[in-house]
């Protein structure tokens, strides 16, 4: 799924919120949470934070964020196997990735990229990107007849 | 007496399961120990938010104690009592079990959680599916045998630092293996609970409450328990750093962080609300 067509203005609209939800889930102050702070490297989030935050935004946005779901979404029409071999990410899987996660700066992108490494990559507009997501599926879900 | 489903083991039985949706059961306290923490009747609710949740998932993968957004303490239960257990789950996959529920004595509402989260994990490294199936089976029809926990030895800290109604600081040490309850909890990997760490905060929380002056003379109650969040598995024999520190004060609340460390390591955290009067 492309995510070029997520604007600034909607990023924008939805990141006080987000930034509110994370900060609660951290126990940070909420001007700590900028736009482009990766969460493990500059909020020291863990594992059980992620989870936190995850569920935190569905019940803050009334959306459902299926776990896993960046990764999947970045593979796109990818294989698994075409993604990733031996726990680490092909060329092919990095280039999605840099094309997926292209708020994250390019140096942040290590060689070789080990599979359990992407999600030092997710920054808090990866997070704001995902409910946008989760919100136009949700849209698109709701505008099906019936 | 085997410990596995005994030693730790709070649900006698499951009355009405929908899996994934929903579940009810009962725990009767047995009249022979001592007393029944409030957070024990946090925890029979989460073992049956972890019955509801490994059945919808074939006993593939079980929850553990990860997250509470609230937990409401009500009222008190003592031994001799039952607990009406009611839990629905708001989620369930292989990544993590969603939840909230209630639980009751003689009518009385007990405990509420809210807006809990426990990780899924592989069941194998934890427990033996086979058994586990066997055991919701038995609860899932006539239930067991009541009377298996035999009560928790005293688990005590020794308050080494702090200032006084402001913060307080001690260290714990986490009994061995030989524990009866890590029979139980669990058969293949021994994990102290949760609860029990959650409980010692608690005492230390309250101690520290026990040093602000409460307006008209008053004490401070235990209301509810928030932003509780357990961060590592905490082994047998391990030494841990326990911290209450006064966050807030208002006329008629007093709210105390508290954070376990095994070394520099934040094992868990948690917001404790403390309030003078009656109960709501």
């Amino acid at each position: 799924m492309s995510n070029e067509n997520i604007t600034k203005e909607e990023i924008a609209a939805i990141f006080p919120k987000v930034a509110e939800t994370m900060a609660d889930a951290l126990g940070c102050d909420v001007e700590k949470v900028k736009l482009d702070a990766s969460l493990i490297g500059d909020l020291g989030a863990e594992s059980i934070d992620f989870l936190d935050i995850i569920f935190r935004l569905e019940r803050a946005f009334k959306v459902k964020i299926p776990r896993g779901k960046i990764v999947e979404e970045a593979r796109g029409e990818l294989s698994e196997s075409a993604f990733e071999q031996g726990g680490v990410v092909s060329d092919a899987g990095v280039a999605r990735l840099k094309t997926f996660l292209g708020e994250v700066p390019a140096d942040r992108f290590k060689t070789p990229l080990k599979s359990a490494e992407i999600s030092k990559l997710f920054t808090v507009e990866t997070f704001c990107k995902m409910v946008i997501r989760q919100q136009r599926a949700a849209a698109a879900a709701g505008a099906k007849p019936a | 007496m085997d410990g596995h489903f005994n030693a730790f083991t709070f649900v006698n039985r499951i009355t009405v399961i929908q899996p994934g949706i929903s579940v009810r059961g009962s725990y009767f306290i047995p009249e022979d120990i001592d007393a029944f923490p409030q957070s024990l009747a946090g925890e029979a609710l989460g073992q049956l938010a972890a019955w509801a949740a490994m059945a919808a998932v074939d006993f593939k993968f079980r929850p553990l104690a990860g997250i509470a957004g609230t937990i409401e303490i009500l009222a008190p239960v003592r031994p001799g009592q039952t607990l009406e257990l009611s839990v629905e789950l708001e989620s369930v996959d292989n990544e993590a079990t969603a939840y909230r529920g209630a639980a009751g004595a003689d009518g009385i509402p007990v405990i509420r959680l809210h807006n809990c989260v426990g990780p899924m994990l592989p069941v194998e490294e934890f427990d033996d599916p086979q058994a586990l199936r066997g055991h919701f089976a038995v609860l899932s029809g006539n239930g067991s045998t009541p009377g298996g926990f035999g009560g928790i030895s005293p688990l005590t800290f020794s308050r080494d630092g702090g200032e006084p109604g402001k913060s307080a600081r001690a260290t714990l040490q986490i009994p061995a293996a030989s524990a009866p309850f890590f029979a139980d909890h669990f058969p293949r990997r021994p994990v102290f609970p949760g609860t029990l760490l959650m409980n010692l905060n608690l005492q230390l929380a309250a101690a520290l409450a026990a040093e602000i002056p409460a307006p008209d003379a008053g004490r401070w109650n235990l209301r509810t328990i928030s932003d509780l969040k357990l961060r590592s598995f905490i082994s047998p024999g391990e030494q841990l750093e326990l911290e209450a520190t006064l966050a807030g004060r208002a006329e008629n609340c007093a709210t105390v962080v508290v954070e376990t460390r095994k070394g520099k390591k934040l094992a868990g955290s948690a917001r404790v609300s403390f309030t003078t009067g009656d109960r709501p």
